[in-house]
């Protein structure tokens, strides 16, 4: 245990590792800060970068990556109201009016960079205190387990999508099918393969991602670039650390938030854009400037800041110790996880401490580094959002295409890439929502195979799933929240009711 | 109109450019030389072949290997292509175990006689792995168990119809016994996780997934479908020792397509034999975690015959769950 801690730090402390580590968190700030680039877009190209170096050098790079972009979101939310990613639009509520009316950008821009690296800090401890004791309890996990968890997390997909819940369940239900092509791995029958032997393989998910969240997204910017006139935003920022009255206002929302976030994390097919909402939404209702919110608050620039960075080492709770990804970020390590020859599960912790250790560590790195930057370079990385889009568009454009094909050398991945990042832009404009569609395919097959796998266990009695307690209880909850749309409206208003029967 | 003209003036000049190109070879290899492997980067297939190319190019003169993956279809495209690739020496491939099965499967044509079999440096057999207080020490109490309680014993495959399945299906034929297959597709890292768990009694499959469990003493190990005993397992017997003649493994070859000259096709063996006769690159394979063959030439390509034969009677006789 001991000599495994230590050599993690030797390795994550190593010259190249800490080099990659900067790299990658500088890289995920100006992706994050550049509005239009998501973090998962981010994650999906550098990627295949990954390949290049050995072991867990990749991962951590791909670590800093992830960290960097959901803080780096809450940059141009706050200069621009415009969020970097869809994790920091909650902060554009308090973030923005604070820079703005106020006249404060440094003082909201050092509060969203102390709330991010504490919310990040705070989870990467929370992984490492909480994924060896839950991959114990893991081992004891078995496909109807499985099974229900997947089903959780794809019940999520009525809450995700949060304009229209049809829309949101038409995608999860495309996801779903994506996820059945190829060959069926439970009885090694061919499945919509219409005789393509590109199709016996499946489509892959990568080139999946990257169109509908990065091709898609060019598309889009391209289109608005027509009508719109390129401004040059003067910034000036003044200070960059928090004044100590405001350390002492933001003190518990900084850990309610983070407590949230890394909660929020751990549910499979969540996210930090999700996250930022209930945090901001519960710092306000917790708050005692409850009237303050929305004119540049700073406990409503902390809270949504910490809960999406909280949501990272939350995320990688799953993702390490059950092998499910606890949002599209997550999905895509898995991946590269993979790729490096560690296999997540809940025998990673006794196969291969040394990586996990250093995963651990680099997580928490990652955070730190991405302070430093923060407190450091906010000025240089402001910048990024007067980057006009006609250099941004072309460049994106290209590393769409070069990291798709990087990934796997496969022409048709690149088709593919580019069919569903036409598809992705036309369902964009019809308001379907991407993470449905994404939870649908990374969650379909792992929900289909643990369910005909368990029933192969219990030769063929559904009673498996009702005699086994864990199972029973996530089957539950994914029918309470896969119904939440019908009652939650009936249960808001009965809580309105009562609140007002008490004042009254 | 212009830019019409142009383009197709350019790729007349391009194209007279490799055909020069592709005249003016001289000794064998003059020019870099691509390997496809039909898969995935960073997995056993890959980190093998790539391995076994990296000291190949030491001990060849003036080669340069280029590594491309296309994991497309399972691995049937990158295959296909090495095939249908001409047989010039500039273009191999890698094949793996599936090759021999795909085309019972009515997935493909191919098979193993469109290529020239250079050398197989990993061929991983099937173990079979039980907990470690599990009532059976042997192959043969395992057995007497399994007709004791016949469908009761849960064994863990990588997939149906895959090749630790088929593994499993063989003992029931050659043993005469029934046991349930429970499929974990996304490899045998589930498996490990299952069997250790206790959710699953046993499994056949490669056993470098379960060595950390086998010496932590919470799995063991009762027989290997090999040859010869592994290096990694040296006390373990192998079926063929206990009297049945049961050898599967998962093996991946360097191969160049049929019709390759003799004279390049003998300096590639030569190459790919001193390579793995080298100390440092049979470490550089342990170290990876895989055992090491060292299979040159009619040896590599007798053992990708010799499956064909055993998957051919396989799929004949066995009829697998729906």
């Amino acid at each position: 245990m001991l000599n495994n801690i230590a050599a993690a730090i030797a390795s994550a402390a190593s010259p190249m590792t800490l080099l990659l580590l900067i790299v990658g968190t500088g890289a995920g700030i100006l992706i994050g800060a550049m509005p239009g680039l998501s973090v998962n877009m981010g994650i999906a190209l550098l990627y295949p970068l990954t390949f290049a170096f050995d072991g867990v050098q990749g991962i951590i790079m791909l670590l800093g990556v992830y960290c960097g972009a959901i803080y780096g979101g809450s940059i141009s939310a706050i200069l621009l109201n415009t969020p970097g990613t869809p994790a920091s639009a909650a902060t554009t509520l308090d973030g923005y009016p604070m820079a703005n009316k106020m006249g404060q950008p440094g003082r909201a821009l050092g509060l969203s960079t102390m709330g991010s690296m504490f919310g990040g800090v705070f989870s990467a401890i929370c992984l490492m205190i909480f994924a060896p004791q839950l991959a114990k309890v893991a081992l004891t996990f078995s496909k109807a387990e499985y099974f229900a968890l997947a089903l959780f997390g794809i019940s999520i997909i009525t809450s995700v999508s949060s304009g229209s819940v049809l829309k949101g369940l038409m995608g999860g239900a495309l996801g779903l099918f994506i996820g059945t092509i190829g060959i069926d791995a439970m009885t090694g029958k061919m499945r919509f393969t219409f005789d393509s032997t590109y199709l016996i393989g499946g489509i892959s998910f990568i080139p999946v991602l990257i169109g509908v969240f990065a091709f898609s997204q060019v598309l889009s910017s391209v289109e608005s670039c027509y009508d719109e006139k390129y401004e040059k935003k003067d910034v000036k920022i003044d200070r960059v650390f928090p004044p100590f009255s405001d350390l002492k206002r933001v003190m518990v929302t900084l850990f309610r938030s983070s407590l949230i976030g890394t909660f929020i994390g751990c549910i499979p097919g969540t996210g930090g854009d999700i996250s930022s909402f209930i945090c901001y939404d519960q710092a306000k209702k917790w708050s005692k400037y409850k009237e303050n919110f929305g004119n540049g608050e700073p406990e409503g620039i902390v809270a949504p800041e910490s809960g999406n960075n909280a949501v990272s080492g939350g995320a990688m709770i799953p993702m390490l110790t059950l092998g499910i990804p606890g949002d599209g970020a997550t999905a895509i390590l898995l991946g590269a996880l993979m790729v490096q020859g560690i296999a997540p599960g809940p025998l990673l912790f006794t196969n291969q401490p040394m990586q996990v250790y250093t995963i651990f560590l680099g997580l928490l790195l990652a955070n730190i580094v991405m302070g430093c930057f923060g407190f450091s370079l906010i000025r240089v990385f402001s910048r990024v959002v007067n980057v006009p889009k006609e250099i941004l568009i072309p460049v994106i454009f290209m590393m769409t295409f070069v990291g798709t094909y990087s990934y796997n050398h496969s022409m048709t991945d690149v088709y593919v890439m580019v069919f569903f990042g036409i598809l992705g832009y036309f369902m964009n404009k019809t308001q379907f929502s991407m993470s449905a569609i994404i939870l649908g395919i990374i969650l379909g097959g792992t929900a289909e195979q643990n369910f005909s796998g368990a029933l192969m266990m219990s030769k063929g009695s559904f009673s498996i799933f009702f005699t086994r307690p864990i199972c029973l209880i996530f089957l539950l909850i994914s029918v309470l929240s896969l119904m939440s749309p019908l009652y939650g409206q009936t249960v808001k208003k009965i809580w309105k009711n009562r609140k007002e029967n008490r004042k009254g | 109109m212009c830019k019409k003209i142009t383009a197709v003036l350019l790729s007349i000049v391009l194209g007279a450019a490799l055909l020069t190109g592709c005249g003016a070879k001289g000794a064998y290899p003059s020019d870099d030389i691509e390997v496809i492997v039909p898969k995935g980067a960073g997995g056993g297939t890959d980190t093998s072949t790539r391995g076994l190319l990296t000291y190949m190019e030491k001990n060849f003169e003036g080669a340069k290997f280029n590594v491309t993956n296309n994991p497309d279809g399972g691995g049937i495209t990158g295959m296909v292509q090495t095939a249908e690739a001409d047989p010039d020496g500039y273009v191999l491939g890698a094949v793996t175990v599936e090759l021999d099965m795909f085309c019972f499967q009515g997935k493909t044509e191919l098979t193993y006689e469109s290529f020239d079999a250079i050398a197989m440096p990993i061929g991983a057999p099937a173990a079979l792995i039980v907990q470690a207080d599990a009532p059976y020490n042997s192959i043969d109490e395992f057995v007497a168990y399994c007709q004791e309680n016949p469908g009761a014993v849960q064994v863990g495959n990588s997939g149906a119809g895959a090749i630790w399945d088929i593994a499993t299906y063989l003992v029931e034929q050659e043993y005469g016994i029934t046991v349930s297959h429970i499929p974990y597709p996304n490899g045998t890292a589930d498996i490990a996780a299952a069997i250790t768990g206790g959710h699953i009694d046993a499994t056949l499959a490669d056993p470098s997934s379960f060595m950390t469990q086998i010496e932590a003493g919470t799995l063991k190990c009762l027989g290997v479908m090999s040859e010869d005993r592994m290096t990694l397992l040296p006390e373990v017997p192998t079926f063929k020792e206990e009297g049945h003649d049961l050898v599967v493994r998962a093996w991946a070859a360097l191969v160049a397509p049929k019709g390759l000259d003799e004279e390049s096709l003998t300096a590639l063996r030569n190459a790919a034999k001193a390579a793995m006769e080298s100390e440092e690159c049979k470490e550089y394979f342990l170290s990876q975690g895989i055992e090491p063959l060292d299979y040159i030439g009619d040896d590599a390509y007798q053992v990708m015959a010799d499956d064909y034969e055993m998957y051919k009677k396989v799929f004949e006789t066995i009829e697998f769950a729906e």
